[in-house]
């Protein structure tokens, strides 16, 4: 039995929190640790070092660009996968996120059953 | 016929009387000289009178005769030869007019010339001149005695200077004639002169007579209607001149050889027409001892004239002898010929005894006297010079008509030539004037065309000046080298520059023209070029022109080539700032990704909260299953609020949504919006506190009640637990506007100011929150969709982003404005207007007169 898995979720949408912690405990195994904000998940990041972030994009006061910015200059964090999972779900939006080089993009609303199998498909093996 | 008259000599003066009575009863000739003959017989009592008449040749013949009981032979109608009476005697009986008196007997002759060879006027009074006697020459004797007579008196006959004749009396026993006889004769020889005078006057006047009358005949042949006037004329004229045969040949002046021939009678032989024939007029010209007029040769005997072989053999086998030719001119005008011909006659002559050709007739005279019948054959007949004549005014009436005929057909042709002419040309005029007459009419078309053409060419460009004026679009039109030919007034302002300066501007480099990504063209690769080149139409949307100040704005434009009869000859170009344009679609982009956004949250939790529960690999304990039920259940109403909410937004700003503006009262709308709120107060343990102010107002209540629920939901959501919401109305006038002018804020200030402008008096509502302020720059941008105010945790609160704009729109569209003011830390006040205007307060007023009475 493999090393249980931690993920780091970072979304200002608590019903959202809950329903994803949930659905990845269930389907995945996975230990979500979670935060609401910008700030709470990057220092949640550094101390935890969480094996993914699954990072939302839109989220008020520190956005996920910042966030993710904030994540890759920090050496301790800059190696950790990050999986976005966002509700932008426009054409565009999508296209600017292939620059960003995370892991996977997985947009809102996602399928409850498949994500886990989604995320850690997309991590190094 | 024979008369008795007493043969005295006394009786001498009757017979003169007698004489001269019947040489006057009578105008015949021959009647006379008979006459003359038988009286002179009887008083002479000799046995034969003759009356001798010389021929021009000299030969004689008796023309008249009285014989007594055949005492003599008749001589009557005898012809005697020149030589009988030689020429000397016979100049002697016309110069001296001699009279003889022969005595055969005594062979003596008695001689009386009645006139003297050197004084012929001084013996005229004389006439009874002496007879002298001389010998008798033996010749006349032997030549009186053959004759069987004895005796002889002889007494000249003279006519106009001439010698016509003799008066001869003969007797066959030896009779001698004296003095007195001499003169008696003399006086009747007198008398005859005058008979012949007379009858030769006579003569002249029947020729003359018989002449006008063929001159007559003819010319009314000649200008008679009936078919060929001119041949029947010379059929006449030949008759008339005893002629076998006639022809007139009518030159045409046209051409010699199509002169015209009319015959009659006997014609020379051959096909030839001998007038056209060059041999004619050189014979002509050469027959001058023939012409015997100006115009008019008479040939008696052709064997005797000098005829070219050509003619002469015509002639002659034709058995033509004698020919007269008329050459037929009239007012100096060649017409013609006219020629008569005649042929050989056989004359017989009675001669007073038989010639004898061998013999001389000199030296012997004839013995006898016996009448010998003479047959001369193929004689030419002479033309005679009253034919000659005839035929000269014959010829002179023919050559009239033939002139005036072809003088008529002329006039007729030139006449029929001139209507010919004026036909054709009056058809020509006709034709002329019918290709003017269209001609004319089809310039008036054409004329009417270009009027109405260039009318509707004005009126055309004229308009296109309108729309050209009128277009919002800028349009310009460049040439091939794409340089402007003319411009919109829109094009000029929306480029920065005036009208005539665009003119004659290269466009490619004034506009700078970039394409969307911010590259500038070059000219040969922009659409407008190729758009020139290849007159492909371009639309283009997005490309950058440059303004004269050198901002660059995004254009949408069409260039369009300009083509005449397959060449392109330039270009129009139609362009629209599109600025405006791109920052909406900008706008609806974001909108649709904010809204999308929107949508898909709540459909996160609620997808992976039902997922969850409907799955059945991993048994969910029964508190997380009810905590997914519950996130599911809040999250569907959330996004049915979100839903009802874009939907009242969209409607709103798009005018769709019908204000049902009526009367109501304030404080009743103020009462019903907190009720609905104030279960969510208690939540979030709020109070409300609620400043009544019954005024009426003319608005759409539930709109209202909605505007102020928004207001109070979230001054309920950002405020403190246990602070109040503060909820008060007030009216404002113009007048009471200082009063509350220190309350508001510089937007507020200006708001109410504006309110105020349109509206006597206005009412304003302000709801207070002590909540934790909303930062300065956020106090308008709140107003947005979607725009939400972070929280201190920065958690969604849960609101839909567009509850303030649905209020802005509420408000403005009832013709108020909605603001909010704040101070960070201690809260924030969110005011808006409803203006009241005098119509509302009328029917405020009228209600409540109503109500009044009512109650």
């Amino acid at each position: 039995m493999m090393a249980t898995k931690r993920i780091l979720m970072v979304d200002d949408d608590a019903d959202i929190r809950e329903a994803t912690q949930l659905c990845l405990e269930i389907t995945g195994q996975w230990e979500v640790l979670m935060a609401g904000n910008g700030p709470e998940g990057l220092a949640i990041a550094q101390l935890e070092q969480p094996n993914v972030i699954l990072l939302d994009m839109m989220l008020p006061g520190m956005d996920g660009m910042t966030i993710l910015k904030k994540l890759r200059e920090n050496p301790d964090t800059q190696k950790i996968p990050i999986v976005i999972l966002t509700a932008k779900a426009q054409a565009s939006e999508k296209r600017s996120f292939d620059q960003l080089k995370v892991a996977a993009v997985i947009t809102k609303p996602y399928d409850p059953l498949t994500i886990s199998d989604q995320i850690a498909s997309a991590l190094p093996a | 016929m024979a008369q008795r008259f007493p043969t005295s000599v006394r009786n001498l003066e009757d017979l003169l009387h007698r004489m001269t009575n019947r040489i006057r009863q009578s105008l015949e000739l021959p009647e006379i000289l008979e006459a003359t003959a038988d009286e002179m017989r009887v008083f002479l009592k000799t046995d034969r009178v003759k009356i001798y008449q010389f021929h021009p040749d000299g030969s004689g013949e008796v023309v008249a005769e009285a014989i007594n009981q055949q005492r003599l032979p008749s001589l009557l109608g005898q012809r005697f030869p020149a030589a009988d009476i030689p020429m000397q005697a016979r100049e002697l009986f016309l110069k001296l007019r001699q009279r003889s008196i022969v005595n055969v007997a005594t062979q003596e002759i008695g001689i009386s010339p009645l006139l003297t060879s050197s004084e012929k006027e001084s013996l005229l009074s004389d006439q009874f001149t002496a007879l002298s006697f001389r010998s008798v020459d033996p010749c006349h004797v032997e030549y009186l005695t053959a004759m069987g007579v004895r005796a002889s008196l002889v007494v000249p006959i003279l006519y106009r200077h001439r010698l016509w004749g003799l008066l001869v009396a003969h007797h066959s026993l030896p009779k001698r004639f004296g003095n007195k006889e001499l003169e008696i004769v003399q006086l009747i020889a007198d008398q005859v002169t005058v008979a012949i005078s007379h009858a030769n006057l006579l003569q002249l006047t029947r020729l003359q007579g018989k002449h006008e009358s063929i001159i007559n005949q003819t010319v009314s042949y000649l200008y008679s209607s009936a078919k060929d006037p001119l041949k029947r004329a010379l059929w006449h004229v030949t008759n008339a001149l005893q002629c076998v045969g006639g022809r007139l040949y009518l030159f045409n002046p046209d051409s010699n050889t199509k002169g015209r021939l009319i015959i009659t009678g006997k014609q020379p032989a051959g096909k030839q027409i001998l007038e056209q024939h060059s041999a004619w007029r050189v014979w002509l010209r050469q027959e001058s001892s023939n012409q015997v007029m100006a115009n008019l040769w008479a040939i008696s005997d052709i064997k005797q004239a000098q005829l070219l072989p050509i003619i002469s053999e015509a002639l002659t086998r034709a058995d033509i002898r004698s020919v007269l030719v008329a050459k037929l001119v009239h007012q100096n005008q060649f017409l013609g010929y006219l020629s008569l011909f005649r042929q050989s006659v056989d004359v017989e002559t009675v001669w007073a005894g038989q010639l004898d050709d061998s013999d001389s007739r000199q030296q012997r005279p004839r013995q006898s006297f016996e009448a010998w019948h003479e047959m001369k054959k193929e004689q030419s007949r002479e033309w005679l010079p009253r034919e000659v004549g005839l035929a000269q005014d014959l010829v002179d009436r023919f050559s009239s008509v033939i002139y005036q005929t072809q003088l008529y057909q002329k006039v007729q042709r030139l006449n029929a030539d001139l209507e010919q002419r004026v036909l054709q040309r009056t058809a020509e005029l006709n034709k002329i004037n019918q290709t003017l007459t269209q001609e004319i009419s089809e310039r008036e078309r054409t004329l009417e065309a270009l009027h109405v053409a260039r009318d509707s060419l004005k009126r055309l460009s004229h308009q296109n000046e309108l729309i050209l004026n009128a277009a919002g679009e800028g349009i310009y039109g460049i040439d091939p080298k794409g340089k402007i030919v003319f411009s919109n007034p829109a094009a000029a302002s929306l480029l920065g520059y005036k009208k005539e300066e665009l003119t004659g501007c290269f466009m490619h480099d004034l506009l700078r023209h970039t394409n969307a990504h911010g590259r500038a063209y070059r000219w040969r690769q922009s659409p407008i070029f190729k758009t020139l080149r290849h007159g492909q139409t371009h639309h283009v949307t997005g490309d950058l022109f440059q303004k004269r100040d050198g901002a660059q704005f995004p254009v949408e434009y069409v260039s369009t080539s300009i083509q005449e009869q397959g060449k392109i000859i330039g270009a129009v170009i139609v362009f629209q700032d599109i600025t405006e344009r791109q920052i909406v679609d900008a706008m609806k982009d974001e909108f649709i990704a904010v809204v999308s956004h929107e949508l898909r949250t709540p459909l996160t939790s609620i997808r992976a909260a039902l997922g969850l529960l409907a799955q059945n690999r991993v048994e969910i304990p029964a508190q997380q299953q009810r905590r997914m039920i519950e996130i599911a259940s809040s999250n569907t109403n959330r996004l049915v609020r979100l839903v009802s909410d874009i939907l009242d937004v969209e409607r709103l700003k798009l005018g769709k949504t019908v204000l049902n503006k009526q009367p109501c009262d304030l404080s009743v709308l103020l009462a019903q919006a907190v009720d609905e709120m104030r279960a969510m107060a208690e939540k979030y343990g709020v109070n409300l506190e609620v400043s009544p102010l019954r005024i009426q107002l003319y608005a759409d209540p539930d709109k209202i009640i909605q505007t102020i629920g928004n207001l109070l939901s979230n001054a309920i959501k950002f405020s403190p637990r246990n602070s109040t919401v503060d909820i008060s109305a007030q009216q404002i006038k113009r007048s009471g506007f200082a009063q509350i002018e220190t309350l508001l804020s510089e937007a507020g200030k200006q708001a109410v100011a504006e309110g105020l402008k349109a509206h006597p008096s206005l009412l304003l509502i302000a709801i207070t929150d002590a909540g934790q302020g909303i930062p300065a720059d956020k106090l308008e941008a709140i107003f947005d969709q979607f725009e939400q105010l972070n929280t201190s945790d920065g958690e969604h609160q849960g609101g839909t982003g567009l509850g303030l704009a649905i209020c802005r729109s509420i408000v403005r569209r009832h013709g108020g404005e909605i603001w909010a003011q704040s101070q960070i830390g201690k809260g924030s006040t969110f005011f808006f207007t409803l203006p009241i205007s005098v119509e509302i307060k009328n029917v405020l007023n009228d209600q409540a007169k109503a109500t009044k009475e009512t109650l």
